[in-house]
C-alpha cells in the first residue's frame, strides 16, 4: 500500500513551501492596509537601493532658488543651498535604511540567539545570561551615543547599525526567553526530547517558528527605532555633518533655514519627517499580519 | 435555612429555541429547535460531546448568548419571570443571579485572581442593590459551610489558595448567595479527580433538595448525570435526540446515539468486550448537515428517510425521542 | 521488562528566604512492568503518579532508588548513556492539543524522529515516508489524507492517534499514557483505548496506563497490575480485576466508591466507603499517609507507618493495618 504514497510524500516538503507562499499572498490581500503597507516598505527598499543612482554624487544647488516653497519644479522646496529637498531625501535614504536593517538584523539575531540559549538551557547560564542583559538594559543609550560619538565617527552606515544594534537587544533577548521557557514546557517538546531528537532539531525546528510572528514582529519595530536613533543623533548634531542625512536635514531646517519661523523652509523640514513617518507607518501596518502569516490556523483560514 | 421552607421552584419551559452562530459560511445553528421542560424542583441533566450545543443551550437560559451567536427563535419562559428571551439591559441583569445562578466550569477560572472570594461577593451584593452586607456574608458562610468548607477562610482566601474542588463549591455559593431558585451547572465536576467529583455530586443533590431548587446539569459525562438527574436529555449536533427519565434512558436507550454512547463507557465489572467504541466523529458547527437527521453519518439503523427528513422529537410516555428508525419500530 | 525499586523524588519548591520547602512526590515506590504487558497507575491528582510516569520515560530524574529497563540498571549508566534505553519507553500525553506542534504537519512531525532513525540504521528516504505511512495506518489514520495536515485540522481523537503514530516511529517498548483520553470528545474514547489495547496485541508494546478513572485503565489491561499510589505511596497492588473486586485498603475502597453509579443499568455496591474531603497535606513523618482521611482509623495508624504486605486469600498487596473486604463497586443489574 506504501508504495503507491510514495510519490505523494516526497513532494509534500515542496507543496508546503509553496502553501506557505500562497498562504502568505492570501494573509496579505486579507486586509488593503496590508498591501498599502507592503507596497510602502518595497517603496523604501527600491528607494534606498536604486534611488541614489539617479543622482549625480554632489547634487547641484541652484543659487537662483535658495530655501524655495515647495513648486512643480521642486515638490519639497529647496534646501538654503539651493538643492531639491527631494533628492536629497532620496539619496539620504540608503544610509538610513541600511543602518536601519543591520541594526534590526543585529538584534534580533544576538537577542534570540541569547534568549534561546538562556531560556532552554536555563540553570547557570541563564542566570549569568540574564544578568549581563540586565546590566545591559540599565545603561541608558543616547549618552552612551554621545560618548562614542567623540570617538568614532559613524561615517559607514554598518558602523553605526551595529552600535545600535549592540545596545538595542536586550529586550529581546528577556521576552524570546520568557517565550521559550513557556514553550519549552509545552508537551511537543517534551516529546521531542523523549524521541531522542537533537537540541540543534528542537530549538531550530520546533522552537523558533513557534516564535516566528514575535521574532519578525520585533525586527520590523527595531527599524523603526533604529531610524529614530540616528536620524536624532544627526539631528542633534553630535555626528559630523552630512548633507543629504534626514537627521541633519531636519537639524539644517531648524536651526540654520529657520523652519519654525520661515514658511519658505517648511518643506525642508516636512520632507525628512514625512519620510519617517510613512516608513513607520508601512511597518506598523505590516506587523499586523505577522501572527496570521506564521500561524497555520489562521493562515490557512 | 429559611428558603428551604419556602420551597416554590420555579419550571422553566425551553420551546423551540434556535441559537445560531454568524461564521464566513452564514449563519449557522448551534442549537435548532430545541423543546425541554424543566419541572419545578427537579434535577435535569444535559449530554452531549463538543459542539452538541449543549453549552449553548445553557447559556440561552440567562439569554446570554454572545455575539456573533444569537437566539432566532423560541422562547426561554421561566415562571415567575417570563419569556428570558425579549429581556434586555437592566431587566436581564437582574434576572441572572438574582434568579438564575450560573456555575462556570470547574476547569475553567471563573473566579478573579486579583481578589479575594469576598470581596468578589461584596462586588456582586453590589451590582445587584443589596443592602445587607452583613446579611449577605453570613448567608455565603453557611452556604460554604454546608459544603464543608471553613466559610470565613475560604472568603478571605484568593483563589490561587483554593483547589479544583473548593473553588466549584466557591461557584456553587455565588450562583446560591443571592437566593437564585434555578441554577444551571456547567461541567460541575470536568477535570476533577473521581474523590473530589463524588463530593461535589453530593452536595449538588443535598442542596438541590434543601433549597428547593430547579438544577440543570450540562455534562459531557453520563456518569455524573446518572448520579445526580432525574432527568436526562441527549444532545447531538444543536438537536435533542432523545429525553426522558434517567433511570428510564440508562436502563433503556431508544435513540441509536445514545445507545452507542452508553455501550462506548468501559464498566468495572463484566466483560470488557462488551464495550463498543461508536464510529465516526462529533460534527463541528460547519459540519453538521443541513437536512435530514444530524446523526445519519454515525447511525447504525440509518434509512433513506433520515438523508432528507429531519426526525421530529415524538413523545412515548414520558420519554422523547427523535428518530425514524424508533417510529418505525414502534409503529411495527 | 521494566522494574522500578524503591523509587525517591522530592521536589524542593521555591520557598522563602530562610529555604526551600520540599514536597516528597514519591516516597520509596516498586513496580515491575513485563514485555507486552499492561499496568496501570491510580490516584487522585497530586498523588505523585504523573512524576512516577515521566520518571519511568526518562522525562524526569530521580533522587534514590533504581530504574532496571531490560536488565540494565540506570544507576550504571551515565545520563547521556541512559537515553537509548529510556528512548524505548515513550510518553503519550494528557492533552492532544499542547503535544503537536501548531507549526508543523503531521509529515514533518513523523518525519523528524524517522530522520534521526534512518541515519542511525542507515535506510533511505523513501523507506522514512514509507514507514510514516506505515505508523499511521498502525493507528488507524489515513496516511494520504492525513500527512499534509497541520495538527488545527485534526479532531482531538485524531491528534491523539498521530500522537501515538509519531511515539511507534521509535518502535517503542512500552507506551506510558498520563490520562490519554481524558481531554477528548467521550463517543471517541473507547476507540483510543481499544488502539492502545490493539497495539498491546499487535506490536507486544507494553501500556502503562496513568488515570484516575479505574474503569478505563481495566479496559486496556485486565490482565495487568493495578497500583494505587497515596501521597507518593503504593498503598494497594494486584492483577486489576481481584483489586477491583476485592479492594482491602480504605483508600481503594473510596475510589472506587466514587466512581458514578449509572442507575438504571447499575446497582451501587454494598458497602460504600463515605467519599473523603478533599486532600490536605497533612502529616508527614509518623503514621500511616492515608489516617487523616481514613474513616477505620485506629490508634496505630497514628504512630506506625503500614508497609506493603501481602494480602490473604487474593493474589494482591496492601499497606494497611486494618484491612478488610468490602464490596464497594456497582454491579450491572444483568448480574444481580
Amino acid at each position: 500500500m506504501s508504495a503507491t504514497l510514495i510519490p505523494e510524500t516526497a513532494s509534500a516538503t515542496t507543496t508546503m513551501r509553496r502553501n506557505f507562499w500562497s498562504g502568505v499572498w492570501r494573509v496579505m490581500k486579507r486586509k488593503p492596509s496590508r498591501m498599502a503597507g507592503v507596497v510602502i516598505l518595497v517603496g523604501f527598499a527600491f528607494m534606498g537601493a536604486f534611488g541614489p543612482m539617479f543622482f549625480p554624487d554632489h547634487l547641484p544647488g541652484d543659487v537662483n532658488a535658495l530655501t524655495k516653497p515647495p513648486s512643480w519644479e521642486h515638490w519639497f522646496g529647496t534646501d538654503p543651498q539651493g538643492r531639491d529637498v527631494l533628492a536629497l531625501v532620496i539619496t539620504g535614504s540608503r544610509y538610513v535604511l541600511l543602518c536601519a536593517t543591520v541594526t534590526a538584523v543585529i538584534t534580533v539575531v544576538l537577542g534570540t540567539a541569547l534568549g534561546l540559549f538562556s531560556g532552554f538551557k536555563r540553570g547557570r547560564w541563564d542566570t549569568v545570561l540574564m544578568r549581563i542583559t540586565d546590566m545591559k538594559l540599565t545603561i541608558p543609550g543616547l549618552p552612551l551615543l554621545l560618548v562614542l560619538a567623540t570617538v568614532w565617527k559613524f561615517s559607514s552606515p554598518i558602523q553605526m547599525g551595529l552600535v545600535l544594534g549592540l545596545l538595542g537587544w536586550g529586550g529581546v533577548a528577556r521576552a524570546v526567553r520568557a517565550q521559550t521557557l513557556s514553550l519549552r514546557e509545552r508537551g511537543f517538546i517534551e516529546a521531542a526530547r523523549g524521541l531522542g531528537l537533537s537540541t540543534s532539531h528542537i530549538v531550530g525546528r520546533e522552537l523558533l517558528p513557534s516564535m516566528a510572528p514575535y521574532i519578525a514582529m520585533n525586527m520590523l519595530i527595531s527599524v523603526t527605532g533604529a531610524v529614530y536613533a540616528q536620524v536624532g543623533l544627526f539631528f542633534l548634531g553630535v555626528l559630523p555633518y552630512e548633507s543629504d542625512n534626514w537627521g541633519v536635514m531636519l537639524n539644517l531646517a531648524v536651526f540654520q533655514a529657520g523652519a519654525m519661523i520661515q514658511p519658505n523652509a517648511l518643506g525642508y523640514l516636512l520632507a525628512p519627517l514625512l519620510a519617517i513617518m510613512l516608513l513607520t507607518l508601512g511597518i506598523v501596518l505590516v506587523v499586523d499580519a505577522m501572527d496570521e502569516i506564521f500561524n497555520p490556523r489562521l493562515r490557512e483560514e | 435555612m429559611a428558603q428551604a421552607t419556602t420551597g416554590q421552584a420555579p419550571g422553566v419551559r425551553v420551546d423551540g429555541l434556535t441559537v445560531v452562530y454568524k461564521t464566513p459560511a452564514g449563519e449557522l445553528p448551534a442549537v435548532r429547535d430545541v423543546s425541554l421542560t424543566l419541572e419545578p424542583g427537579s434535577i435535569t441533566g444535559i449530554v452531549g460531546e463538543s459542539g452538541s450545543g449543549k453549552s449553548t443551550l445553557a447559556l440561552s437560559l440567562l439569554n446570554a448568548v454572545q455575539p456573533p451567536g444569537r437566539i432566532s427563535a423560541g422562547s426561554v419562559e421561566i415562571d415567575g419571570l417570563g419569556d428570558v428571551v425579549g429581556f434586555e439591559g437592566e431587566r436581564l441583569r437582574k434576572a441572572r443571579g438574582a434568579h438564575i445562578g450560573y456555575v462556570f466550569q470547574a476547569a475553567q477560572n471563573s473566579l478573579n485572581p486579583l481578589k479575594t472570594v469576598g470581596k468578589q461577593l461584596l462586588d456582586l451584593g453590589r451590582s445587584h442593590g443589596v443592602e445587607d452586607r452583613r446579611g449577605l456574608l453570613r448567608e455565603a458562610q453557611e452556604l460554604l459551610g454546608r459544603m464543608g468548607l471553613d466559610g470565613a477562610r475560604v472568603l478571605d482566601s484568593y483563589q490561587h489558595e483554593l483547589s479544583g474542588g473548593m473553588r466549584q463549591r466557591v461557584g456553587i455559593m455565588l450562583a446560591l448567595v443571592l437566593n437564585a431558585q434555578v441554577v444551571v451547572l456547567d461541567e460541575p465536576t470536568t477535570a476533577l479527580d473521581m474523590i473530589t467529583q463524588a463530593n461535589i455530586l453530593k452536595i449538588v443533590r443535598e442542596v438541590h433538595a434543601e433549597r428547593g431548587l430547579t438544577t440543570l446539569v450540562i455534562t459531557h459525562d453520563i456518569g455524573v448525570v446518572a448520579e445526580v438527574a432525574d432527568r436526562l436529555a441527549v444532545m447531538y449536533g444543536g438537536r435533542l435526540v432523545e429525553q426522558g427519565p434517567t433511570r428510564q434512558v440508562l436502563g433503556d436507550p431508544r435513540h441509536p446515539y445514545t445507545k452507542g454512547l452508553i455501550k462506548a463507557i468501559p464498566r468495572l465489572v463484566g466483560d470488557i468486550d462488551q464495550a463498543r467504541a461508536l464510529p465516526g466523529r462529533p460534527p463541528t458547527l460547519a459540519t453538521v448537515p443541513k437536512a435530514g437527521c444530524v446523526f445519519r453519518e454515525r447511525c447504525a439503523l440509518r434509512m433513506d428517510i433520515c438523508d432528507t427528513d429531519d426526525p421530529a422529537a415524538v413523545a412515548h410516555g414520558p420519554r422523547i425521542v427523535a428518530c425514524h428508525a424508533v417510529k418505525v419500530k414502534e409503529h411495527a | 521488562m521494566i522494574t522500578g525499586n524503591g523509587i525517591v523524588k522530592t521536589f524542593k519548591q521555591r520557598g522563602n528566604m530562610l529555604g526551600a520547602r520540599e514536597v516528597r512526590a514519591l516516597r520509596g515506590v516498586d513496580f515491575s512492568i513485563p514485555k507486552g504487558g499492561a499496568a496501570s497507575f491510580i490516584g487522585e491528582s497530586g498523588c505523585g503518579k504523573t512524576t512516577l510516569g515521566r520518571i519511568i520515560a526518562g522525562l524526569e530524574t530521580y533522587d534514590d532508588g533504581e530504574i532496571v529497563i531490560d536488565g540494565v540498571p540506570m544507576s550504571s549508566l551515565t545520563l547521556k548513556r541512559r537515553q537509548p534505553h529510556f528512548r524505548k519507553i515513550q510518553m503519550i500525553h494528557q492533552d492532544p492539543y499542547s503535544a503537536l506542534n501548531p507549526t508543523r504537519t503531521v509529515h514533518q512531525t513523523l518525519r523528524a524522529p524517522l530522520a534521526l532513525r534512518a541515519k542511525q540504521t542507515g535506510r533511505s528516504k523513501a523507506w522514512m515516508d514509507e514507514r510514516a505511512a506505515e505508523v499511521l495506518s498502525l493507528v488507524g489514520l489515513d496516511p494520504a489524507t492525513v500527512l499534509a495536515r497541520y495538527p488545527h485540522q485534526l479532531s482531538g481523537g485524531m491528534r491523539q492517534r498521530v500522537v501515538i503514530a509519531r511515539a511507534l516511529t521509535v518502535d517503542p517498548e512500552m507506551l506510558v499514557a498520563d490520562e490519554a483520553v481524558s481531554m477528548i470528545d467521550v463517543s471517541l474514547r473507547l476507540g483510543i483505548l481499544a488502539l492502545l489495547k490493539d497495539l498491546r496485541e499487535r506490536l507486544g508494546v507494553s501500556v502503562l496506563f496513568i488515570t484516575h478513572d479505574v474503569a478505563t485503565a481495566r479496559y486496556i489491561g485486565d490482565d495487568g497490575d493495578l497500583y494505587v499510589i497515596y501521597r507518593g505511596q503504593v498503598v494497594e497492588r494486584g492483577p486489576v480485576d481481584t483489586v477491583i473486586a476485592d479492594p482491602v485498603h480504605p483508600y481503594t475502597q473510596s475510589l472506587l466508591s466514587a466512581i458514578p453509579v449509572l442507575h438504571g443499568l447499575e446497582l451501587p455496591g454494598e458497602q460504600p466507603v463515605v467519599p473523603l474531603e478533599a486532600l490536605n497535606a497533612g502529616q508527614d513523618d509518623v503514621g500511616c499517609l492515608f489516617a487523616p482521611r481514613c474513616p477505620f482509623r485506629g490508634e496505630r495508624c497514628d504512630t506506625e507507618r503500614p508497609l506493603l504486605q501481602l494480602t490473604e486469600g487474593v493474589p494482591q498487596e496492601h499497606a494497611c493495618f486494618h484491612p478488610e473486604r468490602r464490596s464497594v463497586i456497582a454491579r450491572p443489574m444483568s448480574e444481580v
